[in-house]
């Protein structure tokens, strides 16, 4: 037999016939190269997926309208410049200013694509849900708690033209005929007051006799239980079977009582009526009930917008295919980022502009993250060193005599020594294989619950791990191996 | 010349004369036991003889080299190729087997070899307790594994500090008709004991009392 085969035959028979103590030990290393292995994955992998993540979801890239809107189709034509397996996601934004009369107040609205909003705003907290169908919004929690709105509560939203229209009502030269609807507006006494500049509107269908057949009338602006009640039949009936041309309120209707302000208007806007036309239908004035499912919560300006779907604003204002805005994410380096953003911008079919705000934050984060991680990994192999010194401490007085005992039978300094590196090397290696497969599992328990993602096994760090555990098995037995070759055989092994 | 001279050799601790300026000389081949009571410095001179210890004062010449003198390092290797050891409280690595406990004998002078190692333990009689761990043998097999360990690498020297002292009748005759075959095949022995069966079994006995020799009694009644 080599003098190396009963090394080993003498080291493992070390650690398999005295298993408590070595156990120990063994326990220590693994227990350390576990922690090691699993905090050497995070520090490398979870950067790698956070990286990953934050280009992924955060959105990189904006699109705006090169000219005054921005179209579905243009917007499909810039994202075209982008290679589609790069393009994690895209959020059309359309945004309105909705009102809810009551409080007399106006709202930043967006309309928006909310699967798509899951991608680029991931960080977006709702409370409740985001909203599936029609006439649901989620409203942002600056708002809520401005109006106290509620989850599950009913939202009034109202959109009025933009008063801007005003001055095209359309072509005066036009003739009333039977079947037509005509609309028109006229400033009453909200208005007056300054809020909203919104008028009276008045929408009527003309009868086949000439005369006026249907009528409805929006006193939204009005003052409430005053104004308003020029909006009701009793006095909206009195211009049935009326000629909508040259009412003269007083002759031909009479005024309601306290709301002569708003009564004149209703004739004032039957008098400037215009025929309705696909186009200036939008220009009508529309309240929808909304259901609130949703409060989101970010932290952000985010929080003063209220959210609906893109067809929801359609509905509400009249008009479609109109974006303001579009969030892409696009999962590229930066230099690919500079590329496409050029390119689309040059196409003509949308600006683009990057985002430099998430590169920055994703950045800090990491640096910390990994400076907490290499930390802990420090402190962790000094407890591991601290206790398996500590253990292979007490094995060396345990084993005083045997230590006497193998000087006295002619063992050289050098074969004391290397007997312990030997058994604590081997501890060493078995601790580390040890705690890299548990390290792993440690890394992905930790990556899956802190940062929901799985993790990549990397082999080069079961040698590392390994390697790393030999290492401070040695070094920890450094001082219980200067104590064993001190020990004096003639002391040791006294006839006591 | 002889294969063991120590001369005026004295060990100090202190107040304490262990030794107090002994001189013994023993020949190659001859087997000498040491007698006297508790505390008389014999345990001392035999660490000195097996170069774990050195004297405060004198020279010892092992083979014409004074082991006094001496580096730690070389005292380590004098012992691992001239001397057997074998203890009262046997001494073996509890982890180790009997034929493993012999091997390490091996190991540290030359090359394992477990084939000579079973040999051995044949020779003292435990060859079939060869894979069982020290705590399954009894005291008289540990002592002859011990035996066997001292012999494997065929030393000019045994030097058995009280080798019966934990051991009954028969183990003791056991252990002194392996120190006869030894003897007759010319190695040295040096025995320290208390009991004057095992000194009578020897050629010469020398008497320590308080660290000084003070008889020198050759055994008529040895026989070859
Ligand atoms: N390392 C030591 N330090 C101090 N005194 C010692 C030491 N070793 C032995 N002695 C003392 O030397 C004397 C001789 O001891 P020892 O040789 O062991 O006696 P024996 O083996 O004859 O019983 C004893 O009094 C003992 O206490
Ligand atoms: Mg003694």
């Amino acid at each position: 037999m080599s003098k190396r085969r009963m090394f080993f035959r003498m080291i493992t028979a070390s650690l398999l016939r005295r298993r408590s103590r070595m156990l120990i030990a063994l326990l220590s290393i693994g227990i350390g190269a576990t922690i090691l292995a699993g905090l050497v994955t995070v520090y490398v992998d979870v950067p790698r997926q956070m990286a990953a993540q934050f280009r992924s979801y955060g959105a990189n890239m904006l699109l705006v309208p090169s000219g005054s809107v921005l179209t579905q189709e243009e917007a499909d034509d810039a994202m075209a410049l982008i290679p589609e397996e790069e393009r994690v996601g895209a959020a059309p934004y359309r945004y309105e200013y909705l009102n809810m009369v009551r409080r007399q107040q106006s709202f930043a609205a967006a309309g928006t694509d909310f699967d798509q909003v899951k991608r680029t705003s991931p960080y977006f907290k709702v409370n409740g849900r985001y909203p599936e169908s029609p006439r649901e919004v989620l409203v942002g929690k600056g708002v809520a708690d401005t109006v106290g709105a509620r989850l599950n509560g009913v939202m009034e939203l109202t959109w009025f033209p933009p008063s801007t229209q005003e001055e095209d009502q359309g072509d005066a030269d036009f003739d009333i005929r039977p079947g037509m609807t005509l609309a028109g507006h006229a400033q009453g006494y909200g208005s007056r007051e300054g809020f909203n500049d919104n008028p009276v509107y008045v929408t009527f269908t003309v009868g086949g006799d000439g005369t006026i057949a249907s009528i409805s009338v929006d006193t939204s602006s009005e003052t409430a239980g005053v104004g308003t009640r020029c909006s009701e039949e009793a006095f909206t009936d009195l211009f049935i079977g009326k000629k909508p041309k040259d009412l003269v309120l007083g002759r031909d209707v009479d005024a309601v009582s306290g709301a002569t302000v708003t009564s004149a208007a209703v004739v004032q806007a039957i008098a400037d009526a215009r025929p309705v036309t696909d186009e200036s239908a939008a220009l009508v004035p529309r309240t929808i009930n909304y259901a609130v499912v949703g409060i989101l919560e970010t932290g952000g300006e985010e929080e003063g917008y209220i959210y609906m779907s893109l067809d929801d604003m359609g509905v509400i204002t009249g008009t479609s295919d109109q974006l303001d805005l579009v969030e892409l994410s696009v999962s590229a380096t930066q230099d690919s980022l500079e590329r496409y953003a050029e390119e689309i911008t040059a196409s003509g079919h949308a600006t683009a502009r990057l985002v430099k705000r998430v590169t920055k934050s994703e950045t800090a984060v990491l640096g910390k993250l990994q400076a907490l991680v290499f930390l802990v990994t420090i402190v962790v192999l000094v407890l591991t060193m601290v206790s398996v010194s500590t253990t292979m401490m007490a094995v060396v007085t345990e084993r005083r005599r045997e230590i006497g005992l193998r000087k006295a039978l002619g063992a050289p300094d050098s074969a004391i020594r290397g007997e312990f590196l030997g058994e604590g090397l081997f501890l060493g290696a078995l601790g580390g294989l040890l705690g890299a497969v548990l390290g792993f599992v440690f890394a992905q328990v930790v990556s899956v619950n802190v940062f929901g993602s799985d993790i990549r096994f990397n082999f080069w760090l079961l040698p590392i791990t390994v390697l790393v555990s030999m290492a401070v098995a040695a070094l920890s037995c450094l001082m219980p191996v200067r104590r064993a070759v001190a020990i004096d055989p003639a002391l040791v092994l006294k006839g006591e | 010349m002889s294969l063991l001279d120590i001369r005026n050799v004295s060990k100090i601790y202190g107040e304490l004369k262990a030794l107090d300026n002994v001189s013994i000389r023993v020949d190659q081949g001859e087997w000498v036991a040491i007698m006297g009571p508790s505390g008389s410095g014999k345990s001392t001179m035999m660490n000195i003889i097996g170069c774990m210890d050195k004297p405060t004062k004198g020279q010892v010449f092992l083979d014409g080299i004074d082991i006094a003198k001496e580096s730690s390092r070389r005292l380590t290797d004098i012992r691992r190729d001239k001397i057997g050891l074998i203890f009262q409280q046997f001494h073996m690595v509890n982890y180790l087997t009997a034929v493993e406990n012999v091997m390490v004998s091996q190991y540290y002078h030359s090359m394992p070899d477990e084939a000579e190692a079973l040999e051995a333990l044949e020779r003292v009689g435990v060859r079939e307790r060869a894979r069982h761990l020290p705590s399954q043998l009894s005291g008289g097999e540990q002592q002859r594994v011990c035996v066997a360990r001292a012999l494997i690498n065929h030393p000019e020297l045994i030097l058995a500090d009280e080798p019966t002292g934990n051991l009954d009748e028969t183990n003791e005759n056991i252990v002194l008709d392996l120190f006869r075959q030894l003897h007759r095949e010319g190695t040295t022995l040096i025995v320290v004991t208390h009991d004057p069966e095992v000194a009578e079994a020897a050629q010469r006995t020398i008497v320590l009392e308080h660290g000084r020799l003070v008889r020198e009694v050759v055994n008529e009644h040895f026989v070859e």
